[in-house]
């Protein structure tokens, strides 16, 4: 198979890679970009630890193949903090006691970020049906969902 | 609880809490060192069979490939997975590197060790392994009546006891009752897949990179299988992504070491989710049988149980495991008399293991889902009859032989049933009919905390102050994620009076930190952390006593507060000097070092309580259950880190109504795991998770730090116990084969209408 070149935006920087058809992204993040706060835990879609932003949507990136990402925007967890300033959200998951083993934090996060990209101040079933696809074995969602709640009512609702 | 704190109490993020939601904490699926190489594994795909032959031609065509490893070319010599010292009382070594005989479809056949991850699952796909099946026996009945097929080479029995205490003798006029309970066995699902990275270098020192819950037990293992000097063995405990008991044996740090030190250079060994769960280990299945007899006014008279364990293929913790769970009903009821019987059998299935709870979770699920059925046969509230027959504080375990410590589960019980408005619910809800039927039900637990009667349980650290009054804490400690290393910054900051911020906690390394069991056993607030108090208690006296040369007073004059030491009031003269003054003055003046060393020996053993409380909804046309409301309370002693310990709680649930509901690692009767994946293996989430509310009873009679007691593990031992008679509750049915699955749940209300 030959490989691709493609051109996309990851946390705002321009890159240009060839890729083989059959990568996925979350290796193309992990192995070619460096990203490794994206992480893999069942590579089938359903704990969601490996969950990014795609042009606005959250999506697992072990089922998005890599040259999908022609022309789009992905945004991973290292594309939180800003200007050495963590996220509302990032805050409020610390101050919630909503990080306990961290491996489904990076995709938790990012499930909650593109919701309220979308949708500023969500009910808390909504931020529930969000985080649906993001397993947690630690903590039982209630301080995730606490803390994702507390950023929503905060300012402009989490986003900048 | 007049006693006023400054740190203990409060709520702060678990350590490295930072570097998690930045993604910039590096576990073991992120380590790369340079050379690296990937190992991949070829499991078995039959459950019992002698590997006869393997092709190896086609997968050594495999660009990239460095070598393939299997039992024509591995030792054959055996370990055990949990021991923890040579020597070990119920830690038979029966389990290989590579099998020549496959005891389990999962099993560790061949490994492939390539330069590239892609290559070397290639190169496995690409191995032919020729087997000569054997007969398969995959259940525990099997097991013990198939007398011609050996899985081990002493039987099929692993182990067997009995355990006895007090008179036989119940009135003539008691109610029996007798129940059987079917546990699952269930998987681990730390969302992080196991992982494990080993190099030997040219000197000849094997270093190991692991999530472990012990080095030292990991080292141990690797020197006397590998003939290697604990010196030249580095184990280094790195970032966990959650364990559950998962990753507390050693599972996969000897093969990787063999792979690393036959090709010289560092070798990983990732697993994908599948492997985890059909090769890792399983919650064992537990069939439990209890009978007890019941005066008419609910106290119980005589308690016999049966139990018989799912140990999987080899031995590993499966002895002991099956032995704890003849400890857990008399730390919860006073039995006057009390006997269990119980095995564990070895059986062509994935191997048990070490699971959160140790036991607890299985006997006490079903124990008190027989609690609630003598209730109902007596016409009593099941929180009334468990008044009459819970243990007080201080009352003795009589089957240990141990104090049970302040244990508070009868106000666990009380608190908690005013909070949930246990009463009107419970009577409210029976009385509801339609398609969707509510119910409440309660269970208690109890738990310990530590090895303590049993084993060793001692721990050493050293605490220093540096030179601009910070602190360095250098002890074993094995974060799992529920915030150790923040618990023991909060003991210390709260002796010295400092900012935790300002200290600095390092996790195990066998070359650097002192000795540690391992952080599992519920022993760590426990015993670790008194370790940490003690420890910063001979610091603090070291402090005064340096600050008492350098403002030349009796350290009986002087007093410690935010980070300053000072002359009391009264003395001629206010004079204050801040830590970094005493540090820098203490070295450069009076030639001291403020460090100090400490090594903690367990002085006892108290029990830890949890009463839960769950609403259950079922919809009768489906057989789906939904629980709708929660409460937990847990007898913790003293709260140290309030908001991580509600959290433990809440997780703890969110595996309890998976284990009573949906969560099942199923066999089929070709003895292959049918449900090798999260699509097929359920966790709940969060749309189906009721917000867990924690109520915590806090006294301090105890001897951990604080009065604090264990957490972790007593949080999931009620969970399934008060889901399932929830259930029961709503249906009026009496459902004890877990889990209950909406199949389950029709066939059970179809007979209650059939009989009704």
């Amino acid at each position: 198979m030959r490989a691709m070149l493609i051109e996309f935006k990851v946390n705002g920087k321009n890159y240009g890679r060839e890729v083989r058809p059959t990568m996925r992204l979350l290796d193309l993040l992990r192995d070619e970009l460096g990203l490794t706060g994206t992480k893999e835990g069942c590579a089938e879609g359903e704990c969601g630890a490996c969950t990014v932003i795609m042009d606005g949507e959250a999506v697992n990136s072990c089922l998005v193949l890599a040259p999908q990402i022609r022309g789009r925007e992905i945004i991973t967890v290292e594309g939180l903090e800003q200007g050495g300033e963590l996220d509302l959200l990032q805050q409020k998951f610390l101050e919630h006691s909503a990080v306990e083993c961290g491996f489904c934090t990076p995709g938790m996060l990012m499930s909650a970020k593109a919701l309220l990209m979308k949708n500023p101040h969500p009910s808390e079933e909504e931020i529930r049906l969000a985080i649906a696809g993001n397993l947690c074995r630690c903590a039982g969602y209630s301080k995730i969902v606490a803390a994702i709640k507390d950023a929503s009512h905060s300012a402009d609702g989490g986003c900048r | 609880m007049s006693k006023e704190f400054r740190y203990v109490g409060g709520t702060f993020p678990c350590d490295q809490a930072l570097r998690k939601v930045t993604g910039d904490l590096l576990y073991g699926c992120d380590m790369k060192p340079a050379e690296m190489l990937y190992a991949k594994l070829l499991l078995s795909p039959i459950p019992h069979g002698i590997v006869k032959r393997i092709d190896t031609a086609g997968a050594e065509k495999v660009p990239g490939v460095v070598k393939i490893f299997s039992h024509f070319n591995a030792p054959h010599k055996m370990f055990n997975s949990c021991r923890i010292i040579p020597g070990q009382k119920f830690c038979i070594e029966d389990e290989p590197l590579f099998a020549a005989r496959v005891k389990f479809a999962g099993e560790r056949v061949a490994a492939v060790v390539a330069d590239s991850l892609a290559a070397a699952r290639e190169a496995v796909s690409l191995l032919d392994v020729e087997y000569e099946e054997l007969p398969a026996l995959l259940t525990t009945e099997e097991a013990l009546n198939n007398k011609a097929v050996k899985i081990q080479p002493g039987g099929n029995l692993a182990d067997q006891y009995e355990i006895e205490v007090g008179d036989s003798a119940p009135a003539a006029d008691c109610l029996v009752v007798e129940s059987v309970t079917q546990t699952q066995r269930t998987h681990h699902a730390a969302i992080e897949p196991h992982v494990c990275l080993a190099h030997y270098d040219g000197s000849g020192k094997l270093t190991v990179w692991t999530p472990t819950q012990g080095v030292f037990g990991v080292r141990s293992v690797l020197a006397e299988f590998f003939n290697l000097s604990y010196s030249k063995i580095r184990v280094i405990k790195i970032p966990i992504g959650g364990s559950f008991g998962g990753k507390q044996e050693y599972l996969f740090e000897p093969v990787t070491s063999f792979m690393a030190m036959e090709t010289r250079r560092p070798v990983k060994l990732m697993l994908d989710r599948e492997e985890c769960i059909i090769q890792t280990r399983v919650r064992p299945a537990v069939r439990v049988k209890i009978k007890t007899a019941v005066s008419r006014s609910g106290e119980l008279q005589e308690f016999i149980a049966d139990t018989t364990l799912d140990a999987g293929a080899f031995t590993g913790s499966a002895v002991d495991y099956s032995r704890t769970l003849a400890t857990k009903a008399p730390k919860l009821y006073r039995i006057p008399h009390y006997k269990h019987t119980g095995r564990a059998v070895y059986t062509n299935t994935v191997k048990s293991g070490g699971a959160r709870g140790w036991g607890a979770p299985e006997i006490i699920t079903a124990v008190e889902v027989h609690m609630d059925q003598v209730a109902k046969r007596l016409q009593m509230d099941p929180l009334e009859f468990r008044l009459h027959n819970l243990v007080y504080p201080y009352d003795r375990d009589p089957v240990l032989n141990l104090s049970l410590g302040d244990a508070r589960v009868r106000e666990c019980l009380e608190k908690g049933a005013e909070a949930f408005h246990w009463k009107e619910r419970f009577h409210r809800h029976a009385q509801e009919g339609g398609r969707y039927r509510r119910g409440v039900g309660l269970a208690c637990g109890a738990h310990k905390n530590g090895m303590y009667g049993g084993f060793v349980d001692c721990t050493s650290m050293t605490l220093r102050m540096n030179e601009d009054g910070s602190l360095n804490l250098n002890a074993s400690l094995h974060d799992v994620g529920c915030g150790t290393a923040t618990a023991m910054k909060i003991i210390v900051a709260e002796v010295l009076d400092l900012e935790p911020d300002l200290i600095t906690v390092t996790e195990a390394d066998t070359e650097l930190t002192g000795y540690d069991p391992g952080c599992y056993g519920s022993r760590v607030i426990y015993n670790v952390g008194a370790c940490a108090k003690e420890t910063a208690e001979k610091l603090k006296d070291k402090i005064m006593e340096s600050a008492a040369f350098i403002l030349q007073k009796p350290k009986e004059y002087l007093c410690m507060a935010e980070g300053h030491v000072f002359t009391m009031e009264g003395t001629d003269e206010r004079r204050v000097l801040s830590y970094k003054e005493i540090a820098e003055r203490a070295i450069r003046e009076n030639y001291t070092d403020l460090g100090v060393a400490h090594t903690y020996y367990s002085p006892s053993n108290p029990g830890s309580y949890s009463v839960q409380f769950a609403e259950a909804t079922v919809d009768t046309m489906t057989g789906l259950t939904r629980v709708t409301d929660f409460l937990a309370v847990g007898d913790v002693g003293r709260a140290l880190n309030r908001g991580m310990i509600e959290g433990q709680f809440q997780g703890a649930v969110q595996m309890g109504i998976g284990y009573a509901l949906c969560e099942e690692v199923k066999i089929n009767d070709r003895g292959k795991p049918v449900n090798n994946g999260f699509k097929k293996y359920h966790l709940v989430n969060a749309p189906d998770m009721p917000d867990v509310k924690v109520l915590l009873i806090e006294h301090e009679g105890d001897d951990g730090p604080f009065g604090a007691k264990s957490v972790g593990e007593i949080s999931a031992v009620p969970t399934a116990g008060a889901v399932i008679n929830a259930v029961n509750h709503a249906l009026g049915t009496s459902l004890s084969d877990m889990p209950l699955t909406p199949e389950k749940v029709l066939a059970a209300i179809k007979q209650t209408e059939d009989q009704g």
